[in-house]
């Protein structure tokens, strides 16, 4: 026991690379069932009508994309799929090229024209002032498209979109921390009559549940979240890269499962080791 | 360990051909990203072991490539595009027409005074640079924090006090529209569970609260109130743990994940076929640049385990 407990730290660094490397090659998946959140999150956008407009806000950067970026193209996917508007803009610096990417990937696959059904304004420094502007005023913000750099009023899709958050009908973030969404909650859900649903890292999600249901209509907590979004996505969507995204997350929820098996069993080997020592003669 | 691995990586590995140098997002990671992507998160991971050269190199790359990228961003966003060429644009607007600032219409030769006049205000701030002590920046630093203040004030207020705790305080303890036992197919849709919840909601909070109630005596009523609240806050602390935990797990899956990617043949330093297959596994970037750190390291740690030779002795005279 006393060794153990000068156990160098760099063993349990390994242990956990060889652990994660180990059960992602295994390759086992894991089907998980849907939680509450998750299910009100998809339920909010299946509830809106067609051709109805959503504001999704990708903030989140490199950093967050493990668990953020599935759960995005899960929600781009769900939102062309079921015929609804999107206007994308971002208040993370690095998330614009993660609109592009996705977005030049997915629309096609639905037949959503630029300008039309989807539109991308781009990054709009200021963190929660930025916030305030755009539900004050979207073409304020953003006078301009970001891809093509067409003026506000020249994209048919934007027209239909005015001041005070006119024309929103569901805002959808994608949350890594600050700015994200409490922020929103409190410029746009604490000022305007628009819904909220959003995704969050780990860190940031059990901030969320106070805000659930009233303020927050539906969230997807981190990879677990993302998986179980994925999962019912995938079941109104043909597209084959939609179930990939979807298995891969899977796979990744087993390998998540092992690790915190594995951070549980050290947690108590450490409490053993350290009552043992208390009680120890010295 | 590679070699317990390997034929199952190399069995869920894609076959795919890879342009060598690619800027399109969308498409097939390119060979040189893959190499460059490979050998800087290895390099990130090394630290793991103790600092290094490998990992130094990474750290300044990353460094210097935020930097670039971040105030390019802020610059387009944050300085041309509402400055320069939104001035350029209300300029250009007919006369009598009027443009749009804040959401109001106004005229533009208002608009582009009050937009010039942010300029300025911006740049006073930067006079700190050149006298630390100079009245400029506090002008513009007044007005932001004012600004700041008031966003927070009644947005946050709004959202995060009144309609939280009016919520919280004005839910009955039981739930009508909640289901029966037999009729629920979770248990959190269940009425008992609804009352359960709610009630270690209430004490949680009471007793949290109370904890940090220090200008009562510490009765031993109020003891037993703060250990509850003690316990509450741990639960809560373990739960935002977990919750961390299971984002660190993520990212190194998801690290892992794009590693695993380029251990497709296409990415290998053998040669390919046209069908993208035929290239050597252990030749692919995160394989040989693995093996390469370690060895490297490996060398290093048996450099600093050798002892130091001692100097020669000097030469007596005679």
């Amino acid at each position: 026991m006393a060794t153990l407990g000068d156990l160098d730290r760099r063993w349990i660094f390994l242990a956990m690379g060889l652990l994660v490397v180990g059960m992602y090659a295994a390759g086992v998946k894991a089907d998980l069932p849907s939680s509450p959140y998750v299910d009100s999150f998809y339920r909010t956008v299946e509830e809106l009508p067609p051709r109805s407009i959503v504001l999704l806000s990708a903030d989140f950067d490199p950093a967050s994309a493990a668990e953020l970026l599935p759960m995005y193209t899960g929600v781009i996917h769900h939102l062309l799929a079921r015929k609804l508007r999107i206007v994308n803009t971002a208040t993370w610096p690095a998330a614009p090229p993660y609109i592009r990417q996705e977005f030049a990937r997915i629309a096609p696959l639905y037949g959503a024209v630029y300008g039309e059904d989807w539109v991308e304004l781009g990054f709009k420094p200021g963190d929660d002032v930025a916030m305030g502007i755009i539900a004050q005023s979207l073409q304020n913000a953003f006078p301009t498209e970001s891809r093509d750099g067409r003026s506000y009023a020249d994209v048919p899709l934007l027209r239909e979109v005015g001041a005070g958050m006119q024309g929103i009908d569901l805002l959808v973030t994608m949350s890594a921390g600050y700015p994200g969404i409490l922020e929103w909650i409190a410029q746009v859900g604490g000022r305007y009559d628009v819904p909220i649903v959003c995704g969050t890292t780990a860190v940031q999600t059990p901030d969320i549940f106070a805000f659930y249901p009233r303020q927050v209509r539906g969230f997807l907590g981190a990879a677990t979240g993302a998986t179980q979004y994925l999962q019912l996505v995938d079941e109104v969507t043909t597209d084959a890269g939609v179930t990939a995204i979807k298995e891969e997350n899977q796979r990744r929820m087993q390998v998540q499962s092992w690790g915190h098996v594995l951070i549980i069993g050290l947690i108590v080997l450490g409490n053993v080791i350290y009552f043992r020592g208390k009680r120890a003669p010295r | 360990m590679i070699a317990l691995i390997a034929p199952l990586v190399q069995e869920a590995a894609p076959v795919v051909s890879a342009p060598f140098f690619s800027l399109d997002p969308s498409g097939t990671p390119d060979v040189l990203g893959a190499w460059l992507i490979s050998l800087f998160t290895l390099s990130v991971f090394s630290f793991l072991y103790r600092d290094n050269p490998f990992y130094k190199l990474a750290e300044h790359f990353f460094v210097g490539l935020s930097t670039a990228y971040f105030t390019l961003q802020y610059y387009e966003e944050g300085v041309l595009q509402p400055i320069y060429e939104w001035i350029h644009a209300a300029h250009a607007t007919p006369e009598g027409a009027l443009v749009n600032l804040g959401g109001l219409p106004i005229e533009p030769s208002t608009a582009i005074a009050l937009r010039v006049g942010a300029g300025v205000f911006g740049l006073m701030l930067l006079f700190r640079m050149i006298r630390p002590n100079s009245w400029a920046p506090r002008w513009p630093l007044a007005i932001m924090v004012g600004v700041y203040a008031a966003l927070k004030m009644t947005g946050e207020t709004q959202s995060k006090f009144v309609i939280l705790l009016g919520e919280q305080f004005n839910k009955a303890l039981y739930d009508p529209a909640a289901l029966s036992w037999s009729e629920a197919t979770r248990i959190e849709q269940t009425g008992l569970y609804f009352t359960f919840a709610r009630l270690v909601f209430i004490t949680g909070l009471i007793c949290a609260l109370g904890h940090f109630m220090f200008t009562l005596k510490r009765t031993k009523g109020l003891q037993a109130v703060s250990r509850i609240g003690v316990i509450t806050l741990m639960i809560t602390f373990g739960s935002m743990f977990g919750f961390t935990v299971l984002g660190r797990i993520a990212l190194l899956i998801e690290r892992v994940n794009d590693l695993d990617r380029y251990t497709a043949p296409a990415y290998s330093l053998a040669a390919v076929d046209a069908s993208g297959s035929g290239g050597s596994l252990l030749l692919t970037p995160p394989l040989l640049l693995g093996a390469l750190i370690v060895a490297l390291l490996a060398l290093g740690a048996i450099q600093r385990r050798r002892p130091a030779t001692p100097p020669p002795a000097a030469a007596g005279p005679g």
